[in-house]
């Protein structure tokens, strides 16, 4: 499937950033992590007066850890799922290019690794100063981020490495009489907190600042809906990816359209 | 002889049934006449609330149901009668023990108390030194036991809690006299499961081992919200009634629940060499491995007694503050930047410039 | 005009946006430190910090005041409140009496001085308001008017419907209490009522401004009603003259007052009577010392 760079809706300009098939990755993401969320907190705050009406609209004790555990099953999958399909893009745009082009060597291939949109890079450490020189008033010029700002990627490896801590640690938690043949029994200690710790770290991470990105700041509210489109709106494009629009605008011959980084 | 004379002129005046009110079976000196006033009540010498109500509803879900009030209260032998003194469980009562036809009696599970960690006497008979100090902190009957109520269960057509009145209809087609089936029934089914929930349990352990006043006199780590931090706990809480409370891992399996003792003792059930073994009873960890005793049930995240948990947890904390803090500071100066969008120290580098 | 209204809208949600973003870092912070925090947390043996027995039964009575048990039968859930030693189940929950002025200093168990029979003082005190027996009305005034009136707000209410029911956890257990007022232009007030109730809660605030001649005084103005010789429990519980209390316009069924009021009821008071009602509740003219010494003669109580 072929996504413009720029589509048209009412005569205005929507920029693409997500395929379908990353937004279906993204849904069945928060599906999971809600359901998980629901079905794991009220058991870590269960002194909380809210934690036992929540865990019994979950299914009570009886239930809700089986929805739990699917819900990590699904959420492991998805994990499995979205490292394959990215090794799978990598080989397919970027070895397979190198070889096309005769220029595959490990350096090459190392290079183009670090190249990829969603690996940190130089530019997000110049990026993370000019945002500070913006936002403390020593400089009026917002930072220009380009496809995936640092924020988005830290957003992304948030996920990226919080499941493997929680999945396997959840994993272990619930078939623990088959691993204490292999393993200390503290390792169980050790999962428990490794599962809870960083599973409050991810929701609370997710439900302030991810929401804020995308929920609660003034230029989304209610909500955001590249993630339901796969397209930003051009104002929320300047706000947040300036330099990609302008680099996007020229490659499509829009040069002398291009607005400027002006303030909402 | 004043006495009696009291007692059966106080027997023939409640049976004359003047009040019309059901005066039940075990009370045959009407006791509740008076007794049954929520009120009924004082505050004693030491401040203590001391409550004199009976409810007849209560005493009759129980086992005691079956005992007269003087069986206990023995030293009650004329009305009106003077405070009365404390009652001892380890007497004789009027009741037979079907099996041995004798007499019955909590002796044996008072001499077992007598033996576990909670008495007073150490191996040796000899008072033990904190018992010398406080000797309040150590358990009578009723710091554990209020008055027992059956928790009957009904089998007939699928589990459900309470008398199955079809199962009941069984019984009575030979057991017709008295409420023999009901109690007997109630009975039997309350001892095939525990018969108080394991949420109770943790509840009556908690008394002592919950006060933090308790632990430091005892020397002892906050067990109960350790326990409240493991899996069992939890499900505990949300009313579960398949995972552990304090009893099923702290009793050697088929001994007596009062037979509880000290870690450091071998015959233990928490002692270092049996943990496997209370982990992996048939109804719980059945098919686990032997390093499951490795794992450590009431962690309190002290630096020398568990010091994994505790650089684990101080790790995470730090992330999490850092992670967290650094993203709250960057979104409020960014709300704040909105209500200033065009302020800034330096003049040079303007807004409207084209980027690259 | 419109461009002005957006701007304001969003420059008021800017700033709740950054009032809840302060607001979440204050939220998180006891869970983020959620464990470092309790475990510093000293604990000090009340024993070894040198605590007289009266403060630690202080800090005792605070601690396990409002405790209640549960106790899940399955097929049933009973609630109850923990009196610590207490072996029989109470099967109940109590609402308290929040609305009595003499409750705010006396407490809900006041009655100790006559050994024998205190725990039946207190067991009337469940369901009679203290001016029922402590304010007899004086000598040429008409007779009381008695109503029923709700534990939590001191308003009247009707007849209880527990009265008249044989279930034993409603026993006694009504919600109310009865108590007795006048009739002041054609409307009933309970002398003891909101005015009363406020005044004593006023004088309870501002006691300390006074001196202690005043104090002293003052005390005495508030209990000026109380009468030194109560009400007597035969002025109710009698067989052959009519009660104090007009037990039917309070919603007690016949069967009830026939057993208030039955040989078995009655026989008792007068057992009562006969041995252990303390002598001063019988003769007014005594000096206080030998109240108080008669008092504590008596030996036999509940």
């Amino acid at each position: 499937m072929k996504y413009p760079k720029i589509a048209y809706r009412n005569g205005k300009r929507y920029f693409y950033r997500f395929s379908l098939v990353q937004r279906v990755q993204h849904v069945i993401l928060f599906t999971t992590v809600i359901t998980l969320s629901l079905t794991g907190f009220p058991l870590r705050y269960y002194d909380q007066p809210w934690a036992e009406p929540l865990y019994n609209f979950m299914g009570g004790i009886e239930v809700a850890p089986w929805i739990h555990r699917i819900a990590g099953l699904i959420l492991l999958a998805l994990f499995v799922f979205h490292t394959g399909y990215w090794i799978y893009l990598f080989f397919k745009n970027r070895i397979g290019r190198l070889r096309r082009e005769n220029q595959l060597t490990m350096r090459n291939a190392i290079r183009e690794f670090f190249s990829q949109e969603m690996i940190p890079n130089a530019k997000d450490g110049r990026d993370l100063v000019d945002m500070f020189k913006y936002l403390l008033y020593f400089t009026n010029r917002p930072p220009r981020y380009d496809r995936i700002s640092w924020k988005e990627k830290f957003d992304y490896f948030a996920p990226y490495w919080g499941i493997p801590i929680l999945g396997p640690a959840g994993a272990a938690l619930w078939f623990r009489d088959e691993i204490t043949h292999y393993v200390p029994g503290i390792v169980l200690n050790a999962f428990y907190i490794m599962h809870t710790d960083e599973a409050l770290l991810a929701a609370l991470f997710l439900f302030f600042v991810h929401w804020y990105n995308v929920h609660y700041s003034p230029e989304k509210f209610p909500l955001g809906t590249v993630f339901l489109t796969g397209y930003l709106s051009e104002s929320d494009m300047i706000h947040e990816h300036y330099a990609e629009y302008v680099r996007t605008m020229k490659e499509q011959g829009l040069e002398h359209e291009i607005k400027p980084q002006g303030h909402h | 002889m004043k006495n009696i004379i009291l007692i059966l002129g106080f027997a023939l005046l409640s049976n004359l049934g003047v009040s019309g009110e059901k005066v039940f079976a075990s009370d045959e000196l009407n006791c509740v006449l008076c007794h049954k006033h929520r009120g009924l009540s004082r505050v004693d010498e030491n401040g203590e609330f001391r409550l004199f109500f009976i409810n007849e509803k209560m005493v009759k879900k129980g086992p005691h149901s079956k005992v007269k009030c003087i069986d206990c209260h023995r030293d009650i032998d004329e009305i009106p009668h003077k405070p009365a003194e404390k009652v001892d469980c380890t007497v004789e009562c009027h009741l037979e023990e079907p099996s041995s036809k004798q007499k019955f009696t909590h002796k044996p599970v008072s001499e077992v108390l007598s033996k576990s960690v909670h008495s007073k006497y150490d191996a040796e008979g000899n008072l033990k030194e904190l018992a010398v100090k406080y000797p309040d902190d150590y358990p009578d009957c009723k710091d554990c036991h209020e008055q027992p109520l059956y928790r009957p269960l009904s089998f007939f057509k699928g589990h459900a809690a309470g008398i199955s009145e079809r199962g009941l209809s069984r019984c009575k087609s030979c057991h017709t006299k008295g409420d023999f089936a009901e109690s007997f029934y109630a009975h039997v089914t309350s001892r095939l499961q525990k018969m108080r929930s394991p949420k109770e349990i943790v509840g009556i352990c908690a008394r002592c081992h919950g006060d933090p006043q308790f632990q430091k006199r005892h020397e002892l780590d906050a067990v109960v919200t350790s326990y409240m931090e493991t899996f069992h706990g939890k499900a505990v809480h949300f009313g579960s009634e398949a995972a552990p409370d304090c009893v099923d891992c702290h009793v050697v399996s088929g001994e007596s629940v009062h037979f509880i003792e000290g870690q450091d003792s071998p015959t233990s059930s928490v002692a270092k060499g049996n943990v496997a073994t209370t982990c992996r009873t048939s109804e719980c960890h059945a098919d686990a491995g032997e390093n499951i005793a490795g794992y450590q049930v009431h962690v309190t995240y002290d630096k020398d007694k568990y010091p994994l948990q505790h650089y684990m947890l101080k790790f995470f904390t730090a992330l999490m503050a850092a992670v967290l803090y650094f993203f709250v500071i960057i979104i409020f100066l960014e709300l704040l930047r909105r209500l200033f969008p065009n302020f800034s120290f330096t003049k040079s580098s303007g807004a409207d410039e084209q980027g690259h | 005009m419109l461009g002005a209204v957006r701007k304001t809208i969003y420059i008021l949600y800017t700033i709740a946006l950054m009032v809840f973003t302060v607001w979440y870092a204050n939220f998180i912070y006891p869970i983020i430190f959620a464990h470092s925090d309790s475990k510093h947390a000293e604990v000090v043996d009340a024993q070894e910090q040198g605590k007289t027995e009266e403060e630690q039964m202080f800090e005792k009575f605070l601690r396990e005041q409002g405790e209640t048990s549960t106790t899940d039968l399955g097929y049933m859930v009973v609630k109850e409140q923990y009196v610590k030693g207490h072996f029989h189940h109470v099967g109940m929950t109590i609402e308290p009496d929040t609305s009595n002025a003499c409750i705010k200093c006396h407490g809900a168990v006041p009655h100790d001085k006559a050994k024998t029979i205190r725990g039946f003082l207190n067991m009337h005190a469940f369901f009679l308001s203290c001016e029922l027996c402590h304010i007899p009305p004086k000598e040429g005034q008409p007779k009381w008017d008695f109503r029923w009136y709700d534990k939590a707000d001191g308003e009247v209410v009707s007849n209880p419907p527990g009265l008249v029911t044989t279930e034993i956890d409603k026993y006694g257990n009504y919600g109310a209490k009865i108590s007795l007022g006048v009739h002041q232009d054609g409307t009933f007030r309970f002398i003891n009522s909101k005015k009363e109730r406020d005044f004593v809660d006023e004088y309870l605030k501002k006691k300390d401004l006074l001196g202690e001649m005043e104090q002293s005084k003052m005390k005495k103005v508030i209990h000026r009603k109380v009468a030194e010789k109560p009400i007597l429990c035969e002025e109710c519980h009698t067989e052959d003259k009519e009660p104090y209390l007009p037990f039917a316009e309070l919603g007690y069924p016949p069967r009830r007052i026939s057993a208030l009021t039955s040989t078995e009821v009655v026989g008792m008071v007068k057992k009562y009577r006969k041995f252990y009602i303390p002598n001063f509740l019988m003769q007014d003219e005594k000096s206080d010392d030998s109240k108080m010494n008669k008092a504590k003669e008596e030996t036999g109580s509940l």
